[in-house]
């Protein structure tokens, strides 16, 4: 692993840029979503209860979630959607720069005329990836964090049942928010990983790029089509979205599907690893 | 081991394209090879095979005796690709300390190089003009003293001082005992530096010639003066003189082969003023392609 550490470094050097562009943006859109909670909170609730089944699947309600409370309004405007969109689309586009993106400038190709394998590329680029997007998504949860006790997300909240009982939803945690965005990291490295394998795999950045995208939104959609038709159910276990949504684990905490995407990790990196390591490398 | 580059039957395709066909390449430790050919010929596809960019479709190579695909192997080689490519955002320094720190070079190895080649170290990659990227990839490939060079297309991009400049750097490197392997497809640029010369067109070696050898076939015509010219076929019988002409008191002789007979015969006639007419050397390339049918292929 001769000069892993230097590549390493050096690549997530060169995305300084890059990832405060990332973590500003992303940050950005949980603060502001976690500010608009004191006055869009019950309506985002009373929107989210009249809406119909799909509405309802397209918020990620399901399970009892209020989401007029502190967690369900979290939940329903920010982790199931928005937040893990943002993350995959970050751990999409570090996948791909990580190999086939420096590849087709051919930087790639002067990188390995020096005395360095292509296994050390390709695990410190990889580790320079789960970094940058875990960097990122600790950054965006402490910031969310900090947010509770300013927007009201702290207090525990109280709404009327449809049998005209109270029911007290609790407020937002630092643990709860941890839980959350571990889970939406989680799926981001799992897609950004299949984009890594993908890259070295094919070595065309616009084809890899295409075929990740797709895979992300294909996902997204067998996942809405499972549970708005009915139909298809036998397929419902291929999308990330099945766990991740059910399992709400921003409200319910950590579940073991969460090491799901990371089985997944495992196999991409493996794969494209070893094709990787075989097949031409390709000039731009 | 005194092979610093060998290929055997190195061949490799891109789909229906051959780029390289059965390649018998043998390169000694300490010599200058020159690899001559077109756009296109087969020259960079070489080169990207011998530094395992691209793998063979059949056939071997091998670089200072191991796989160019051996990491300890590349440390002891400088590249200089055709079009270099770095991180755009990167500072020429930081290109020196990354790329030379991987290579084992001694932080601050490029500053003689660097004062030699006038570079500035603050400005970003992307700021470069080509001639100054050339310059930061040639510091590159010679800061770490590598025992193999191989460079493509050295000097394209370069102004004629710094042109002459890197021969000198490359006659010095080569006193010091290190191979050198450059493609080109600029006859001249070669003849200065080069032992050896090979020529690929469309994949195949046409021909391999030693500089010795190839500067005698530049020789092109001699003209040669007489008090009392003789007849055209003087010169009937002397291997060398492929075709005679008289010019007045001249005779002009065009010349293919060992002049020494020629000259003896000159002498013999009373010739009072030899004048040798040197042909281009991009000509006595051309002909040497055509001479070998490779043109044509």
């Amino acid at each position: 692993m001769r000069g892993g550490f230097t590549i390493y470094r050096r690549w997530m050097r060169d995305r300084t840029i890059s990832t405060i562009a990332w973590t500003a943006g992303i940050l950005v859109t949980v603060v502001a979503t976690a500010a608009f909670y004191p006055s869009l909170g019950s309506a985002t609730g009373d929107l989210a209860s009249g809406g119909s089944e799909a509405m309802s699947t397209f918020l990620g309600l399901g399970n009892g979630i209020d989401p007029g409370s502190p967690l369900g309004y979290l939940w329903v405007s920010l982790y199931a959607n928005i937040f893990p969109w943002m993350l995959m689309a970050l751990g999409v586009s570090l996948g791909i720069a990580a190999i086939v993106g420096d590849e087709e400038t051919r930087n790639l190709e002067y990188l390995l005329s020096g005395p360095v394998e292509r296994t050390t590329v390709v695990l410190s680029r990889f580790a320079g990836c789960v970094t940058n997007l875990f960097v990122v998504s600790l950054i965006s949860a402490l910031g969310l964090i900090a947010s509770l006790p300013l927007f009201e997300l702290t207090t525990a909240s109280t709404s009327t049942a449809p049998d005209g009982s109270t029911v007290t939803s609790p407020g937002a945690t630092a643990g709860d928010v941890l839980a959350g965005t571990f889970a939406s990291f989680a799926v981001a490295i799992g897609l950004g990983s299949v984009a890594f394998m993908l890259g070295a795999v094919i070595g065309r950045k616009s084809i890899a790029l295409g075929i990740a995208t797709a895979i992300g939104v294909g996902g997204y959609v067998l996942y809405t089509l499972t549970q708005t038709t009915g139909d298809l159910q036998f397929l419902a276990w291929l999308s990330p979205w099945r766990w991740y949504v059910d399992d709400a684990m921003l409200i319910n905490g950590l579940t073991w599907p969460v090491l799901l995407p990371f089985g997944t990790m495992v196999v991409s990196l493996l794969v494209g690893w070893q094709v990787f390591l075989h097949r031409d490398l390709k000039g731009g | 081991m005194t092979v610093a580059i060998e290929t055997h039957e190195l061949s490799k395709s891109f789909g229906d394209v051959h780029a390289v066909r059965g390649l018998n390449l043998s390169v000694e430790r300490g010599e200058c090879y020159a690899f001559l050919g077109r756009n296109g010929s087969g020259k960079s596809t070489t080169a990207r095979m011998l530094l395992d960019f691209i793998r063979p479709t059949s056939g071997s190579s091998s670089i200072l005796g191991g796989s160019g695909a051996d990491a300890r192997i590349r440390a002891k080689v400088g590249y200089l690709p055709g079009d270099l490519n770095m991180p755009r955002a990167m500072t020429v320094q930081d290109a020196f300390d990354f790329y030379g720190g991987l290579a084992g070079a001694p932080r601050g190895s490029e500053k003689p190089l660097v004062e030699r080649f006038q570079l500035s170290i603050d400005r970003k990659v992307r700021d470069l003009s080509t001639g100054n990227r050339r310059k930061v990839g040639l510091i590159l490939a010679f800061m770490a003293d590598p025992e193999l060079l191989i460079l493509d297309e050295p000097t394209s991009g370069l102004d004629p001082v710094l042109q002459d400049e890197f021969r000198r750097l490359l006659a010095e490197r080569k006193a010091a005992g290190a191979t050198i392997w450059l493609t080109s497809h600029v006859m001249a640029e070669v003849e200065r530096v080069a032992d050896r010369v090979g020529l690929i067109n469309e994949g195949l070696l046409a021909k391999e010639v030693s500089m010795q050898e190839l500067k005698h076939q530049r020789v092109g015509s001699i003209k040669l003066t007489f008090e009392q010219p003789p007849g055209a076929d003087a010169f009937a019988g002397v291997p060398a003189a492929r075709h005679v002409e008289a010019d007045g008191d001249d005779l002009v002789i065009e010349v293919d082969g060992p002049v020494a007979p020629l000259l003896i015969r000159a002498g013999e006639l009373g010739a009072t003023r030899i004048e040798t007419i040197q042909r281009d050397l991009d000509e006595v390339f051309l002909d040497l392609y055509e001479g070998d049918g490779a043109g044509d292929r």
